[in-house]
C-alpha cells in the first residue's frame, strides 16, 4: 500500500434547501440574492479523511446517517455545501443497479450507454461487451428489452457494466443486497479480487464482510464521522451502540 | 449559517469561450451513445420505423402547400403554388426545429432523473443530444424539402451549399436556449406552461407564412428582432432565391446566436450542482 492520496475529503459538509412551496424554488432563482426562500437541512458536516491509494474503507451508520449522501459527493453527482473533494482516478460507482436503464432497449445497448456514461470509449466497449454479458450471465435475455427483466437481472447487467470499467476507485452502496445468491457471491469475489488492485469505498450493513476486507471503518451518525479506525474497534462499537438502541425501539 | 454558494458566471475569457465545447467533445462517446439510444427507442415497435421521419415531414408539407395555396393567395405574392409552399416549408423547418425543443427543454431533467440523480451523469449532455437529434430530424425534413424543389423547380441555387453556415450558428442559438430552459425547468414545472402559451404566439410572429418584405415598414424591424425568423429569412435566400444574406445582418445575428450560446451554458452550469439536489 503506498501513501499516496487518491481521495481527499475535507471540510465537507452538505445542506439540502428544504422548501416549503414548489414555486420558493423559483423565487430562490431570481431573487435569491436579497432574500432566502429555503431552510437548511444539513445531512453532512464536517466530514474529513483522506484515502491512500489501494486502501480498503467501509462505512457504516443507521439509515439516514448521511451514508449515500457522502457517497454521491464522492462521486460528482452532487456537489458538497463546504469543503471540498479531491480525486484522483476514476470512480466507478455502484450506487443504485440499473436505475439509468432504459426499459425499451436490450441489455447490450444499455450497457453500451452505461459503459459510455463511465467513459469508456466506443471500442473499449464493443471489445468487453463479450466479457459483460458473460459476467451477468442471464443468457439470451441480454438481447431483449430490458423491461422484461426482473429487478435482479437489472442488477447483473449494471454490476456486469461497473466490472469492466477499468476503475481505480470502486464505490459500493449496499447494492449486493438484491440478485440471487450465486450472483452475490459473484459480486463478493470480484469486490476482494477487485480489492487487491483497487481502492475500495464501501458502505454495507453485512458488518462481518466489512470487517474481514477493509483496513478502515468510518462510523457516520446524524451526518458526523462518530468514530473512525480499525474496522475491529470501529465495528465493535457500533454493534454495541446499535444493540443498546435496539430495545428502546423495539 | 453558511451561504450555498454557487459557480459565479465565469468572465469571458477565450477558455470560456470554447469550454462548452471542449465538455461537449471530452462527452462525445456519450452523446453518440445517447443519440443513437433515442432513435432505437423511437422507432422500436413501429411497422413503418425510420421511415416515418421521412412521412412525417412531407405530409407536412403537402397540407400546408394544398391548405394555404388555396386559402390565401394574397400571401403569395404572385408566386406559384410550389414556390410558396417551398417557402411555407423551410418556414416550418426552422421553426419546428425551434418549437420541439422549446417545449421540450423545461422537460428534459424531469425525463432523465434517473440518469442525473443515481449516476455519474454530465448533464449538460442532456441538451446536445436533444439537440442534435431535433437536427437529424430537420435535416431528413430538408432532405424532402430538395427532392420537392428537384421535382418541381429543378436543380436548387448553388448558394444552397452555403447552408452549413447558417445552420452552425442556428444550432448553437438552439443549445444555448435549451440550457437556459433545461435549467428553469428544472426548478418549476411553470415553464413548461408558459413556453406552451408563448411559443404559438412566437409562430405568428415568425415569417413562416409570410415574408418580412410584405410587412408594413412600420412592423418589419420589430420583426427583425426575432432570431427564429432571421435564420428563416436567411435560409430562404440560400435555399430558394439564391440570395447570399446581408453581412450587416448576418454578423449580429451569428454574435447574438452565440451570446446566446454561452449565456445558456453558463447558467446552465452554475445551477447545475443545484438542480441534482431539486428534481
Amino acid at each position: 500500500m503506498s501513501s499516496e492520496l487518491i481521495i481527499r475529503c475535507s471540510g465537507v459538509g452538505k445542506a439540502f434547501q428544504l422548501y416549503l412551496h414548489q414555486n420558493d424554488q423559483l423565487k430562490q432563482i431570481l431573487f435569491g440574492l436579497w432574500r432566502k426562500f429555503y431552510k437548511e437541512k444539513w445531512v453532512l458536516r464536517d466530514v474529513t479523511f483522506d484515502v491512500g491509494r489501494g486502501e480498503k474503507i467501509g462505512i457504516v451508520g443507521r439509515n439516514g446517517a448521511g451514508k449515500t449522501t457522502l457517497l454521491q459527493i464522492l462521486c460528482g453527482i452532487t456537489r458538497p455545501t463546504t469543503g471540498s473533494v479531491e480525486v484522483n482516478g476514476r470512480i466507478a460507482p455502484i450506487l443504485a443497479l440499473g436505475s439509468g436503464f432504459d426499459g425499451l432497449l436490450t441489455g447490450r445497448e444499455n450497457a453500451r450507454i452505461g459503459g459510455a456514461i463511465l467513459g469508456l470509449k466506443r471500442r473499449e466497449i464493443d471489445e468487453r461487451m463479450d466479457s459483460i454479458a458473460a459476467f451477468a450471465d442471464i443468457g439470451s435475455a441480454f438481447e431483449q428489452p430490458m423491461r422484461t427483466y426482473s429487478t435482479g437481472m437489472v442488477a447483473r447487467v449494471a454490476f456486469a457494466i461497473c466490472a469492466h470499467a477499468d476503475a481505480d476507485i470502486l464505490i459500493v452502496d449496499e447494492a449486493l443486497s438484491v440478485g440471487d445468491e450465486v450472483f452475490q457471491k459473484k459480486c463478493e469475489n470480484y469486490i476482494l479480487n477487485f480489492a487487491k488492485t483497487g481502492t475500495l469505498l464501501m458502505v454495507s450493513h453485512d458488518l462481518n464482510f466489512l470487517s474481514s476486507l477493509c483496513d478502515r471503518v468510518i462510523w457516520l451518525e446524524d451526518g458526523v464521522v462518530r468514530e473512525s479506525g480499525r474496522p475491529s474497534t470501529v465495528v465493535a462499537k457500533y454493534r454495541e451502540a446499535m444493540n443498546a438502541v435496539q430495545p428502546a425501539r423495539v | 449559517m453558511e451561504r450555498i454558494d454557487l459557480l459565479p458566471f465565469a468572465s469571458l475569457s477565450s477558455e470560456n469561450w470554447i469550454a462548452p465545447f471542449e465538455r461537449a467533445w471530452r462527452h462525445r462517446e456519450l452523446i453518440r451513445a445517447v443519440v443513437r439510444r433515442e432513435f432505437i427507442s423511437r422507432f422500436r415497435g413501429s411497422a413503418l420505423g425510420p421511415t416515418w421521419a421521412v412521412l412525417s415531414p412531407l405530409f407536412m408539407l403537402l397540407t400546408y402547400t394544398v391548405l394555404f395555396s388555396i386559402t390565401v393567395p394574397q400571401l403569395s405574392a404572385g408566386k406559384s403554388v410550389t414556390e410558396y409552399a417551398a417557402s411555407i416549408f423551410i418556414g416550418l423547418i426552422v421553426f419546428n426545429l425551434f418549437s420541439e425543443l422549446a417545449y421540450r427543454a423545461p422537460m428534459l431533467l424531469h425525463e432523465h432523473v434517473n440518469f442525473v440523480k443515481k449516476s455519474i451523469f454530465p448533464s449538460e449532455t442532456i441538451a446536445w443530444t436533444a439537440t442534435i437529434r431535433a437536427f437529424i430530424y430537420a435535416g431528413i425534413s430538408f432532405g424532402v424539402f430538395i427532392v420537392f424543389r428537384l421535382v418541381t423547380a429543378g436543380l436548387p441555387p448553388w448558394t444552397i451549399v452555403l447552408s452549413p453556415f447558417l445552420i452552425a450558428p442556428f444550432a448553437l442559438f438552439i443549445l444555448g436556449i435549451v440550457w437556459f430552459f433545461m435549467a428553469l425547468g428544472a426548478f418549476t414545472r411553470d415553464v413548461a406552461h408558459i413556453m406552451a402559451s408563448i411559443v404559438p404566439v412566437l409562430m405568428f410572429a415568425t415569417p413562416i407564412f409570410y415574408t418580412l418584405a410584405q410587412m408594413p415598414p412600420s412592423i418589419a424591424p420589430w420583426l427583425k428582432l426575432n432570431i427564429v425568423g432571421n435564420y428563416i429569412e436567411m435560409f430562404r435566400g440560400l435555399a430558394i432565391d439564391g440570395q447570399l444574406p446581408d453581412p450587416l445582418f448576418f454578423i449580429p445575428v451569428v454574435i447574438v446566436s452565440y451570446a446566446t450560446f454561452l449565456f445558456g451554458y453558463q447558467f446552465f452550469m452554475r445551477y447545475k450542482s443545484v438542480i441534482v439536489d431539486v428534481i
